[in-house]
């Protein structure tokens, strides 16, 4: 039986200087600062108590949370990873710290850091945006990994995530009626590629393309719209070679949905035709490894 | 009062004949219906034909609006003759290279020509596009205007024309229930500032905008949405600097007893919603 995941529940991303990326995500995505604690910045997006954390790449790589529904499923996810020969540990300082009742961390055999937990906290004062950025919530995450068939093989028998497309061997993978939560992209080291935020409409999308366009700043991918899910999207730049990104829209999967294969182009990516600087979205190109930033990425 | 049914069609004069279609073909996406050695005939949907390039000086722009009945083309002569605009009838012979069975001509105050038309032809199967633009129709129409006060008085009360919104001075009028068909802005000269065709949705427009950044030609305005019609747009050049829009999501006004026109800022922020900066002479102070 698998271990039904509920929620994509946060990211934490290992910065070389949390602070900046932390002032920086406030100001590009309108998130609001939730807590620090041992060097960790926190940030609100929803209703759910953080979704972003910023914390120094020398005290841990990038990781993703994902909720599950009772404490027993952590302990069958401990042996079901055992089987297979992951090691998993509760970490009980780790769940302080998430302000969650317990914690199970393990890492992918692509060398995601994954950290399962149970019962996270929500808030029940609403989420008030630092900016009027029409920010809504976490979204989906794009992870790079180099063992995509092991991730995904991971994913969808071990924890019951179904794959929704594929794009050449980049992996579509969603567990609720949202077309995708986790994206796996292939590439040369593992690390988060795009942390997603969902925004109100394409309007404030496209506000989002001209502030940066006035700032000097330019969009990684986009504004566009993704062939397999339905989604506006636009992508920019954020801390340490991982790039933020707004969405809009999108179809919901319904049970007549199978997975599509889609070639490993361009057009698979963008329907629009927009401008990619995101090597992993330019399929063909050889994929280079990411520079070797200070312990980003590293294991 | 002169009952304005739609806007029927525009006639453009131009040097370079081939040059003009191919731009209407390849970039606009618009289909040949009818070419001669002289002119070139296209459609944009049910129509025969909703823009035609002829070969002629390129400042000689003619819009066109179609009446319901044969007699309105007499009382509306008389009208405009009554209050000084030379009216011209229209031959058979130029009737029948527009495809329609009457029509008039006259000039607006700022000179505009306009042609009224009666039983303009419909075209024989279906508008298919020369690329996958997703072209609905040709829609509306900016109009230069070297008095806007006085071109209003005169398309809202010789004509039937209702002001929906306005930018600055610049009246947005509607004759049915599509937020404007015409538009007019400030100008030193006579002359269509900018031809509409609508298309299917926001994905169009963000498609045509990266094939026509591709192919090199300017995007004047946009990618954008209009605070006043909700309209997404995008504004891009023609042959001899003309202006064409794209545009998608235009509402409708059905309301004419409650409905109440609105004003807005002369400004980016007036014309865009989304922060796009107009690159058109006329949009900007």
């Amino acid at each position: 039986m698998s271990i039904a995941i509920e929620q994509l529940r946060h990211v934490r991303l290992a910065c070389r200087v949390p602070e900046q990326a932390a002032a920086e995500a406030q100001q590009a995505l309108g998130l609001r600062e939730a807590f620090r604690q041992d060097g960790e910045i926190a940030l609100r997006s929803d209703a759910r108590a953080y979704t972003l954390i910023l914390g120094d790449a020398a005290q841990g790589r990038s990781a993703i949370g994902l909720e599950v529904r009772d404490h027993a499923a952590l302990g069958r996810a401990a042996e079901a990873l055992a089987v297979r020969g992951i090691a998993a540990r509760f970490d009980d300082a780790l769940a302080t710290r998430r302000q969650v009742k317990a914690l199970l961390a393990f890492a992918t055999p692509g060398g995601l850091d994954v950290e399962l937990v149970w019962r996270p906290q929500h808030k029940g004062w609403r989420f008030f945006p630092s900016r009027d950025s029409g920010v809504t919530g976490l979204e989906a995450v794009a992870m790079r990994t180099p063992s995509l068939a092991q991730d995904e093989a991971l994913w969808t028998e071990l924890f019951g995530l179904s794959v929704r497309d594929w794009v050449g061997d980049a992996a579509y993978l969603g567990f609720d009626a949202a077309h995708h939560r986790l994206a796996l992209h292939p590439s040369a080291q593992a690390g988060v590629l795009a942390v997603e935020y969902a925004v109100e409409s394409v309007d404030k999308l496209m506000q989002q393309h001209y502030l940066l366009r006035e700032q000097g700043a330019t969009a990684s991918h986009g504004p566009g719209r993704r062939p397999t899910s339905g989604q506006a999207f636009l992508s920019f730049p954020g801390p340490d070679g991982v790039h933020f990104s707004m969405i809009a829209e999108g179809r919901r999967i319904g049970p007549d949905d199978r997975p599509r294969q889609f070639p490993a182009e361009p057009s698979s990516y963008c329907a629009w035709g927009s401008d990619c600087a995101i090597a992993e979205f330019q399929p063909g190109a050889a994929l280079r490894p990411r520079p070797a930033l200070r312990e980003v990425g590293k294991a | 009062m002169i009952a304005l049914r739609d806007v029927c069609y525009v006639r453009l004069g131009t040097t370079d004949l081939d040059a003009a279609r191919d731009y209407a073909t390849t970039i606009l996406g618009l289909e040949v219906a009818e070419r001669s050695t002289r002119a070139v005939s296209l459609r944009s949907d049910h129509r025969a034909h909703t823009l035609t390039y002829f070969e002629g000086d390129p400042a000689a722009h003619t819009l066109a609006f179609e009446v319901d009945r044969r007699e309105q083309l007499d009382e509306a002569a008389a009208t405009l003759e009554r209050l000084g605009h030379r009216v011209r009838q229209g031959s058979a012979v130029d009737a029948e290279q527009r495809r329609v069975r009457a029509f008039i001509g006259f000039d607006d105050p700022t000179g505009n020509a306009i042609e009224l038309a009666w039983r303009p032809e419909t075209g024989a199967g279906r508008y298919r596009g020369a690329r996958d633009a997703g072209i609905t129709g040709f829609s509306h129409v900016g109009l230069c205007s070297t008095d806007v006060e006085r071109d209003e008085r005169f398309w809202t009360t010789v004509c039937n024309a209702r002001v929906s919104d306005r930018i600055g001075d610049a009246p947005l009028l509607r004759i049915d229930r599509v937020h404007h068909k015409i538009a007019l802005f400030p100008s030193d000269r006579a002359g269509i500032q900018h031809i509409n065709h609508q298309v299917a949705s926001v994905d169009d427009i963000q498609r045509s905008h990266n094939l026509i950044r591709e192919h090199g030609i300017a995007v004047v305005f946009g990618p954008g949405k209009h605070p006043t019609s909700s309209a997404r747009f995008l504004y891009f050049e023609g042959p001899h600097g003309m202006v064409y829009e794209y545009s998608s999501g235009v509402c409708e006004i059905s309301d004419e007893l409650l409905y109440r026109e609105r004003q807005f800022e002369f400004g980016p922020k007036g014309f865009c919603e989304w922060g796009a900066k107009p690159a058109i002479r006329e949009f900007n102070t």
